[in-house]
């Protein structure tokens, strides 16, 4: 093979990431059609702040960009073996930025008109926000999820893809609402941006939205990415659960319970408090939070362990390289080598290669025949893809090419 | 290794029925977003129907009580009725006005409020508002710290004026941070009202 060939010619990448737009699909003109709406009266509600006071407005998405951007590239870079398409992922932050946060806008002042009827204005003032929104929002941020898995059910292969789905619709909404308190309830100048700075993302940390919404993804990711394997009642009950544990962790964020936050502050005291307060009410839901981030990786481990033991010994995947595949410090240090060894044009080669056995993978673990012509074209890939690598000058291992390119060192 | 070329990927549109059953998961979904964005309201318009005989204020001024709102013993005076909700409160006035809606709310400011405060703002332009009845009304808003209540109270007042000479005052007031829970049901009881 390659090695006495012409060098190989690496394929050509896909032309682009299309996989948002997918016209036929009803749930893409659901989600067009409800962002579109919602989106005239987010736009206004910005220009708006804007008007008021333009320093504040802009100290408040500078200060959230700063926050945001490193939140969003550590749950992307968390799934470890397939990354999502990057289109999804923003329709994801889209969905939560603009369609969440207006529709719960609506939806919290009505079920707040109820909470206030149900039980008079003193119960509504101390109630209200952990009785309506926990729920409200929740469910308007799941909606988005699950527009998506219903507009890409084959990207939705496990529960880490839910959980980078929820966390990234979390994100939007949690940097709008910021806007948003910075503004109306800090008051919006410059030195109230930089308190509601400190109170809802410093002291807070990752608390919030990313974890609410991240968990209840990876609820609406399992029941979708489970339907073949598991019996409908336990999926119906594992999303449930974690659906009910992120509208617990949100109503217990919301409500009086546990609340030791300063009334007012007046001393470096009251300050350091904020941070304690949050400790004590959302260290629960880290944990539990981080526990399934945890499992949930070891499952996707075992799972592409799984899925690619038979193409091992193959043209197109060793076992050293299932043994880098699977282990994503050693992906990076091959590629790392790869790049001093031969070059970077090597270098993403290999990453391309490492990609595409993972997306073998995806396609091997999806009920088809052996022969499935996916498959082969995949494996075909794979291997062209190996051969124009091995054909690149350095690319090649000293000790030969016996178990094929053994592209690092296995920790 | 010379694989012959796969074959081509059958595509071919979605029929009816693929398209039927794409479109049924989301109009479920839209279903429940549409049961949550506005079912609040919807359930929120049952709960606060009016209940109960109307209060008469003065023989001149009539309100629907809604759900929740009593006025058992609260009457003031004979032209005045105090409804409540909780820490929520409805004052009505039934008043004798030579003038139009807006100097019966600046005499109701001046005689009434002013003397029992100890610190009023009251705000500095008026709203015009228009009952269901047709009566054209205005409405102003206002804090302050009154004798006899802790902490301070915010309050909304609405001034109608109807043929004749009869008006009425609504003064509806609750402590700080609490008006917010009551003013829906303030505003449906005002704006129903019929004065005259």
């Amino acid at each position: 093979m390659g090695a006495d060939r012409a060098p190989a010619q690496p394929p050509e990448p896909p032309v682009s990431d299309a996989r948002f737009l997918r016209l036929r699909e009803p749930a893409f003109w659901a989600y067009a059609a409800i962002v579109a709406a919602t989106g005239v009266y987010a736009v206004s509600e910005q220009a708006l702040f804007r008007r008021i006071s333009p320093t504040g407005w802009a100290l408040s998405w500078l200060l959230l960009a700063v926050y945001s951007l490193p939140v969003f590239l550590a749950v992307y870079f968390l799934d470890l073996y397939e990354r999502e398409p990057l289109s999804l992922v923003f329709a994801a932050l889209v969905w939560g930025a603009i369609a969440a946060t207006t529709l719960a806008g609506v939806a919290n002042e009505g079920w707040g008109l109820v909470v206030a009827r149900a039980g008079g204005p003193e119960f509504a003032s101390r109630w209200t926000a952990a009785l309506t929104a926990p729920w409200v929002e929740e469910t308007l941020k799941a909606g988005g999820v699950v527009l998506i898995v219903l507009l890409a059910r084959d990207e939705v292969d496990d529960v880490m893809d839910g959980f980078v789905y929820g966390a990234v619709c979390g994100l939007g909404f949690a940097v709008v609402e910021d806007v948003f308190y910075f503004l109306g309830v800090f008051g919006g100048t410059p030195s109230g941006v930089l308190a509601g700075f400190y109170v809802r993302v410093v002291s807070s940390g990752l608390y919030g939205h990313v974890l609410f919404t991240g968990l209840m993804g990876m609820g609406i990711a399992y029941f979708a990415a489970h339907r073949k394997e598991e019996p409908l009642h336990r999926r119906v009950t594992v999303a449930s659960g974690l659906f009910l544990a992120a509208v617990s962790g949100h109503l217990l964020w919301n409500s009086p319970i546990l609340d030791l936050f300063p009334r007012k502050i007046q001393g470096p005291g009251d300050w350091l408090l904020i941070p304690a307060a949050v400790v004590v009410k959302g260290l629960p839901l880290v944990g539990f939070v981080a526990v399934a981030v945890v499992l949930a990786r070891r499952r996707e481990h075992r799972w592409l362990e799984a899925a690619l033991r038979s193409e091992v010994g193959s043209p197109w995947l060793s076992s050293v390289e299932l043994g880098v595949l699977l282990d994503p410090l050693a992906r990076r240090r091959s590629r790392r080598d790869m790049r001093v060894r031969a070059g970077p044009r090597a270098a993403r080669l290999l990453g391309r290669l490492q990609r595409e056995q993972v997306n073998l993978a995806m396609l091997g673990a999806r009920p088809r025949s052996e022969d499935d012509p996916a498959l082969e074209r995949q494996r075909e890939l794979c291997q062209s893809l190996r051969d124009a690598l091995m054909a690149m000058p350095g690319a090649a291992p000293a000790g030969g090419r016996g178990a094929g390119p053994p592209l690092a060192r296995l920790p | 290794m010379d694989l012959p070329p796969p074959p081509a990927p059958v595509t071919s549109r979605p029929g009816a029925d693929g398209l039927a059953r794409k479109a049924v998961p989301v109009l479920v979904l839209l279903a429940a977003m549409a049961l949550v964005v506005f079912g609040g309201f919807a359930t929120e318009g049952v709960l606060s129907r009016p209940v109960g005989p109307p209060v008469t204020v003065g023989g001149l001024v009539r309100v629907l009580p809604l759900a929740g709102w009593q006025d058992g013993g609260s009457t003031l005076d004979t032209t005045s009725v105090l409804l409540s909700r909780g820490s929520g409160n409805l004052e009505i006035h039934a008043l004798a006005s030579p003038g139009d809606a807006t100097q019966l709310l600046r005499g109701y400011v001046t005689r009434f409020l002013e003397p029992q405060a100890r610190r009023l703002s009251v705000s500095s332009s008026t709203q015009a508002i228009r009952l269901e009845s047709g009566l054209a009304a205005v409405r102003i808003a206002y804090v302050g710290l009154f004798g006899g209540v802790q902490g301070q109270i915010e309050g909304e007042i609405t001034a109608v004026v109807a043929a004749g000479g009869v008006g009425a005052v609504f003064d509806g007031w609750a402590p700080v941070g609490l008006l917010h829970y009551v003013l829906d049901d303030i505003h449906a009881m005002v704006d129903t009202a019929e004065v005259g």
